[in-house]
């Protein structure tokens, strides 16, 4: 039944005239559900959001941040709130992407249960290595690891770098030995203590590694070279075909009126336009691309297809 | 020569009047809310989150600074005047502070956590200033199995950390770690004893064990001893400045616990109670007062709060010079920092040195600050244990109720507190003490973290504890202290032993201190 | 009702203090704990030396626990002392306290959850007669309200659901 009615629900969007206009959606305050503890970067997204709902179109909001088991308890939450516009979430791939493959238990349909609202943009993780190991290209990488082998950390088992470590494998052919972190942090520091071989993070955080020389990029894993890092390939561009990103957007609860998604969806646009908000994005390293509801929906589908069999790969339930 | 231009250079951004104010803003909420039992510095940071956008960066990490060591030395008054640490970390003081109290000496309990904890903040702040560039380089040599190695002397410290049975000090230790393993393993992704809760996923939040065993544990006793008036016996509300004797008895546990808390606070991950545990244990087996520890030892409430304090300044060594965040707080922090586009890292002390060193210097001025607004306040918090209990019980039980459903917004977690809260009972009531299975909890899952992974990266080679040169010395000294512990147990058995009567040779009681 | 608390207490005074083998009950529970997180482990699988399993180390740590345990059951046996007498009213009435908390703030809010809590907290105590219970009850949930969504700004509905 609810997935009969998204589906109503994204027709209705295909049919309806565009009237909808940047603005405010309901009286009452909406609260932003983020899948994690403040002060990360999901968090300061969503305040960065409630800042300018309020600022520009005098739409109060407020950032509820409900951490726990990927994401799942922030998810799962708000599929079960009414779809007045007053509830949302700031899903990513964690519980919408990853958690569906990785669960079997998992108490929601991340399509049939939301309304996918707004992309609001990705960043892009790297494979990184120590600069000492003389290794700058893809295929010395490929030589060491067939060779002595090579030691990655990622930011924690199921996350987005260890299933960007997973892809490599499978597409190069080699196998390297993971170690999971939790989060990046802590990865890089043990890299910088020179005992990990090499490590996966979001480019946009290891800027000052890179200049100082302490960190040797290879390769992103963007369709695209980075604006602010353009001297880094692309596995793309290098003959292997990996595009893992970490994206953001905004959902709601399924069945939300197509009108008010609409508005939504304009809203965040224009908020995505101005230029202290591209700033302060770009600070995370996240770039926003325009996205329709309809777009945004097609693309989360599309995400869980194609990363289902890297989840499974990356073997994160056992 | 630089340190002190750069700390003069501080001082002045510092005492502009804006950041004064924050400062003293910022202390002082802390304090408010980290007297809250189960809303600690965490709680308190996050909730101060959203003002500081709207500030200048430095006063906004000197207004989080305050919060964040204001709400460590608020959590120390509800352990020592109720048993109920307001913050993890202070459970230790909880240990000798409680007892203070009930003997009619809050005040001075209340009084010596006041100056232990400015001790322990100017060191520590100290030591950040002067060791920062070093410490990061420390931190940076140590690896997964460096961090193995400490971890096992901390908890071998840590053994000692109870009043009663040694035995069952560490069998609580051991318990702690066990049921650490609650939640998905971070090393393979599996589910460990969840029972198919997904909020059981991340395992059981330290705040919840915390406030489950002591404060939910403690009321469930204290209703019936004070419906009896035991508790209410004759305080002395006036006097709680501390004797000359007093004064100097605190004096070198104040220094040892700082020295102990700002290592400690300088490695991530070790963070502040495993600081005041540790410091605990080594003082108990080095003061000349080791006897009345746990029984109201004023050296007991000095040590750990000490040892807290100099862990939360030391605390930011590696949250900005490497961006390493050493607890939740610690990573809120860097959130903060990055929102005015600030990337903590090695580069920080250069190109934000006022920065720096303003937040040295607001340390300074901070603690001055907690100081002058809390020795007035002693009479008043005394004064709280004049409320008669029947009052006093229902309302912390909402208190604890709303903290512990204020971290997540979920009240699982309320349920897993009721568990806690009866588990904790029913150990008192058989004799176990929840300070070393809290303290076993909280290292239990870096422990098994860091093992692994030394593991992993060594292939399978278990020699590299010994091999490596830090590790090495660090696994020696812990053999070392558990040859002497053990030496010194059999040694105080015999003499037991010979000392008691032969029929009457058995465990010794509860109030024996072999440690 | 306060009568009926009275006698209960009354009785409770004059049971027989538990003998001191309750000691060993702690003991033997944290044994029974420990069989389940070996057994548990050893399901989820030990690993090897190079790769620890997810199991191993509930397996070491539940068998260092076992004998420990062991150790504190052959000692509290022998131990002849008078324990405490359990005090199960405020047990029962501490623990009903948190779950009407849980079973209420999200339902019906934060100001009436506080209230019933602080009543179900109240209740084992004789001392305090019903209209103070209930002026406690009111004045601590009006405070909560004031402090916590007012001043500390939770997102907690003062009334109603969430």
């Amino acid at each position: 039944m609810k997935h009969f009615l998204a589906i109503s629900a994204a027709a209705l969007v295909i049919a309806a005239p565009a009237v909808a206009e940047p603005g405010k959606w309901s009286d009452e305050p909406v609260r932003i559900v983020v899948t994690f503890p403040p002060g990360g970067t999901s968090d300061l997204i969503a305040r960065v959001l409630a800042q300018y709902f309020e600022s520009e179109y005098g739409q109060k909001a407020v950032v509820d941040n409900r951490p726990g088991a990927g994401g799942t308890v922030a998810a799962d939450f708000v599929a079960e709130q009414a779809p007045d516009g007053t509830t949302l979430i700031l899903g990513n791939n964690a519980p919408f992407t990853i958690a569906p493959t990785q669960f079997e238990d998992l108490p929601y349909d991340p399509m049939g249960d939301f309304t996918h609202i707004a992309y609001l943009g990705a960043s892009t993780p790297a494979l990184f290595v120590q600069p000492a190991s003389g290794i700058t290209t893809i295929d010395e990488y490929i030589a060491q690891a067939k060779g002595d082998g090579i030691t990655y950390g990622s930011s924690g088992v199921g996350s987005i770098t260890h299933i960007l470590g997973k892809a490599v494998d499978i597409e190069l052919g080699i196998e390297q030995i993971h170690v999971p972190y939790q989060g990046s942090a802590p990865a890089i520091q043990d890299f910088r203590a020179g005992v990990l071989e090499a490590y996966y993070d979001m480019v946009a955080l290891n800027g000052d590694l890179i200049t100082e020389g302490e960190t040797q990029p290879i390769a992103l894993a963007a369709p695209e070279r980075s604006a602010a890092f353009p001297e880094i390939p692309t596995f793309r561009e290098l003959g292997h075909d990996i595009v893992i990103e970490n994206w953001t957007g905004l959902s709601g609860p399924s069945g939300m009126d197509p009108e008010m998604v609409k508005t939504i969806n304009e809203t965040v646009a224009a908020i995505m336009q101005l230029e202290p908000v591209i700033e302060r994005l770009a600070q995370f390293g996240v770039e926003h691309t325009p996205m329709s509801a309809e777009e945004f929906t097609t693309f989360v589908e599309g995400t869980i297809t194609t990363w289902e069999p890297l989840i499974k790969a990356a073997n994160v339930n056992g | 020569m630089e340190i002190l231009a750069g700390f003069g250079n501080g001082l002045l951004v510092a005492l502009q009047p804006e950041n004064l104010l924050y400062c003293f803003v910022g202390v002082f909420l802390g304090t408010f809310i980290g007297v809250l039992p189960g809303i600690g510095s965490m709680a308190a940071i996050s909730m101060i989150l959203p003002l500081t956008f709207y500030l200048e960066p430095t006063s906004a990490l000197v207004m989080i600074a305050g919060v964040y060591y204001g709400a460590e030395y608020g959590g120390s008054i509800a352990s020592i005047l109720m048993n109920i640490p307001g913050t993890p970390s202070s459970s230790i003081t909880c240990i000798d502070g409680y007892p203070m109290a009930r003997d009619g000496r809050a005040g001075i309990a209340l009084f010596g956590s006041a100056v232990a904890s400015f001790g322990g903040g100017i060191i520590g702040m100290i030591v950040m200033a002067v060791l920062a560039p070093g410490l990061a380089e420390l931190a940076l040599n140590f690896g997964p199995t460096e961090y193995f190695a400490v971890i096992l002397l901390g908890l071998v410290a840590a053994s000692a950390v109870s009043n009663g049975n040694p035995i069952k000090g560490i069998t609580m230790v051991v318990a702690g770690l066990m049921l650490g393993t609650v939640g998905v393993d971070i090393t393979t992704g599996a589910e460990r004893f969840t029972m198919g809760i997904p909020e059981m996923r991340d395992g059981v939040h330290l705040v919840i064990v915390a406030m489950g065993l002591f404060g939910v544990g403690e009321l469930i006793v204290s209703i019936r001893a004070n419906a009896k008036g035991a508790l209410q016996n004759e305080i002395d509300y006036k006097k709680f400045y501390p004797s000359r004797a007093q004064w100097k008895a605190m004096f070198a546990p104040i220094l040892r616990g700082s020295g102990i808390g700002s290592f400690f606070g300088a490695l991530p991950g070790t963070g502040q109670t495993v600081a005041s545990a540790v410091a605990y244990a080594v003082e108990k087996k080095v003061s000349p007062n080791r006897e009345s520890f746990g029984k109201g030892a004023i050296e007991g409430v000095a040590v750990p709060e000490a040892a807290n304090n100099s862990a939360t300044q030391t605390a930011f060594i590696p949250t900005l010079t490497l961006g390493v965040p050493g607890s939740a707080s610690m990573a809120l922090v860097i959130g903060a920092l990055m929102m005015y586009g600030i990337v903590p890292g090695p580069r920080l002390l250069v190109e934000h040195s006022d920065l720096f060193w303003g937040l040295v210097a607001s340390f300074l001025i901070g603690n001055i600050l907690l100081l002058i607004l809390n020795i007035p306040l002693i009479g008043l918090w005394v004064r709280l244990l004049k409320i008669p209990y029947r009052y006093m019980y229902p309302t912390i039980i909402v208190l604890i109720c709303i903290g512990v459903y204020s971290l997540n917004n979920n009240v699982f977690d309320v349920w897993l507190t009721m568990a806690f809260g009866w588990a904790g009972y029913l150990m008192r009531l058989f004799r176990f003490e929840p300070a070393p299975f809290l303290i076993g909890f909280v290292i239990g899952p870096m422990m098994e973290e860091q093992l692994r992974r030394a593991m992993l990266l060594s292939r399978g080679d278990a020699t590299v504890f010994l091999t490596r040169p830090i590790s090495g010395a660090l696994i020696a000294i812990t053999v070392l202290l558990l040859i002497y512990a053990i030496a010194s147990a059999l040694r105080a058995r015999r003499r037991a032993a010979q000392a008691t009567d032969v029929s009457s040779e058995i465990e010794a009681p509860s109030t024996s201190n072999k440690g | 009702m306060r009568a009926f608390l009275l006698r209960l207490r009354r009785n409770e005074e004059e049971a027989r203090p538990p003998h001191a083998y309750l000691g060993a009950l702690g003991g033997a529970g944290l044994l029974a704990l420990s069989i389940v997180f070996i057994v548990g482990g050893y399901e989820l699988g030990v690993g090897s030396p190079r790769r620890l399993g997810t199991g191993a180390f509930p397996v070491i740590t539940g068998f260092i626990l076992a004998v420990l345990s062991l150790i504190v059951i052959a000692a509290d046996l022998r131990n002849t002392e008078d324990a405490e007498r359990p005090d199960w009213i405020s047990f029962a009435a501490i623990g009903a306290a948190l779950a009407v908390f849980a079973l209420t703030v999200g339902r019906i809010g934060l100001v009436p959850g506080a209230f019933l809590t602080v009543i179900t907290a109240s209740l084992p105590d004789p001392s305090l007669p019903i209209l103070g219970k209930l002026v406690l009850a009111a004045s601590v949930s009006l405070a909560c309200w004031a402090l916590f969504i007012g001043l500390i700004g939770l997102p907690f509905a003062p009334f109603g659901g969430v």
